[in-house]
């Protein structure tokens, strides 16, 4: 029995402002996205309720990871060439020992007098690594520096 | 979807007229793929992209660490935490008595309403974790101590610990 066919009617839907849209969205987003930095060692970070953020130039990142070994970020190349040399260049931190840390932060701080100190510590990191980039912290002078956190929610 | 037509309704108008023109080729071309390049390019970057930068928090040093500050005893209150992270305080030279984490911040808000002239000194184990000496201080802060201090621990406070536990 043949059936009575509905004639299809043919759907057409401007798709131009919806791809507009789209482009505007991608323009934007490649615009504005940084890409998460590069880091030689993963670091889990305590939770604190501070809500200061982490300023975007001018840093140097003391990286404690959680085994107690110190990471030295610089920040702009420029500052990782010259201190560390060519081959430290495009690596995001250095591997320092505690020893030559206090050289380097002095070094570093008269090469850019506008640094600002910022210890990124992992959660279990051992306290006494700790301790001791603080002692070293004050020993060079840098006594305001800031511990990076992440958002407690609560 | 997404085509590009040009040229075609154009040239169906000028086409009865007398005047001799070039017949325009009606241009499809299928956008389509571009399209979905688009989009996948506009998810990839939507779902890498990210917008909050890293919290911090602000502690400062005394200059030098031979600076010394006398404080009576009765108002000096010791927090002192374990390599296990166990917490224990005490004021001036009482015994220790162990404290939750999560009990900290009301303990820490009345004794510091109580008596406003406190001084808190924080001393943790080299064995103890980061984290602890984060929550400490986070501790402090939200409880608006901002006078605390952050001392080496030693051997007489480890046997103190210890006397604590025993009891």
């Amino acid at each position: 029995m043949p059936k009575i066919k509905k004639s299809r009617i043919a759907i057409k839907i401007d798709m131009t402002p919806m791809v507009d849209v789209a482009f505007l969205l991608l323009t934007f987003f490649m615009l504005t996205t940084q890409f998460r930095p590069t880091e030689e060692v993963e670091i889990d970070l305590p939770l604190s309720h501070s809500e200061i953020k982490l300023p975007e130039s001018d840093v140097m990142i003391l990286t404690i990871s959680k085994d107690g070994r110190i990471f030295l970020n610089l920040g702009s190349q420029n500052l990782k060439t010259r201190l560390f040399g060519e081959e430290f260049k495009n690596r995001a931190s250095v591997e320092v020992e505690q020893k030559n840390l206090a050289d380097l932060l002095i070094q570093a701080r008269i090469l850019n007098p506008k640094l600002r100190t910022v210890v990124k510590g992992d959660k279990i990191a051992p306290y006494g690594a700790v301790e001791d980039v603080m002692d070293v912290l004050q020993k060079t002078k840098i006594t305001r520096f800031n511990l990076v956190t992440d958002l407690e929610k609560s | 979807m997404g085509a590009v037509e040009t040229g075609q309704s154009r040239s169906h108008a000028r086409a009865g007229k007398k005047h001799k023109k070039k017949r325009r080729l009606a241009i499809r071309i299928d956008m389509t793929p571009m399209v979905d390049v688009a989009f996948l390019l506009l998810t990839f970057f939507m779902l890498t992209t990210y917008f909050s930068k890293p919290q911090t928090m602000e502690l400062n040093l005394p200059p030098d660490d031979k600076a010394t500050v006398e404080v009576a005893e009765s108002n000096l209150l010791t927090l002192r935490v374990s390599a296990s992270n166990e917490i224990f305080w005490n004021m001036g030279t009482e015994p220790l008595q162990k404290i939750d984490l999560q009990r900290l911040r009301p303990f820490l808000l009345e004794r510091n309403k109580n008596n406003p002239k406190l001084i808190t000194l924080v001393k943790i184990d080299r064995e103890g974790t980061y984290t602890m000496m984060v929550d400490m201080i986070d501790e402090l802060n939200v409880a608006e101590i901002t006078r605390f201090s952050l001392a080496p621990m030693t051997d007489g406070d480890k046997k103190l610990m210890d006397k604590a536990r025993a009891a």
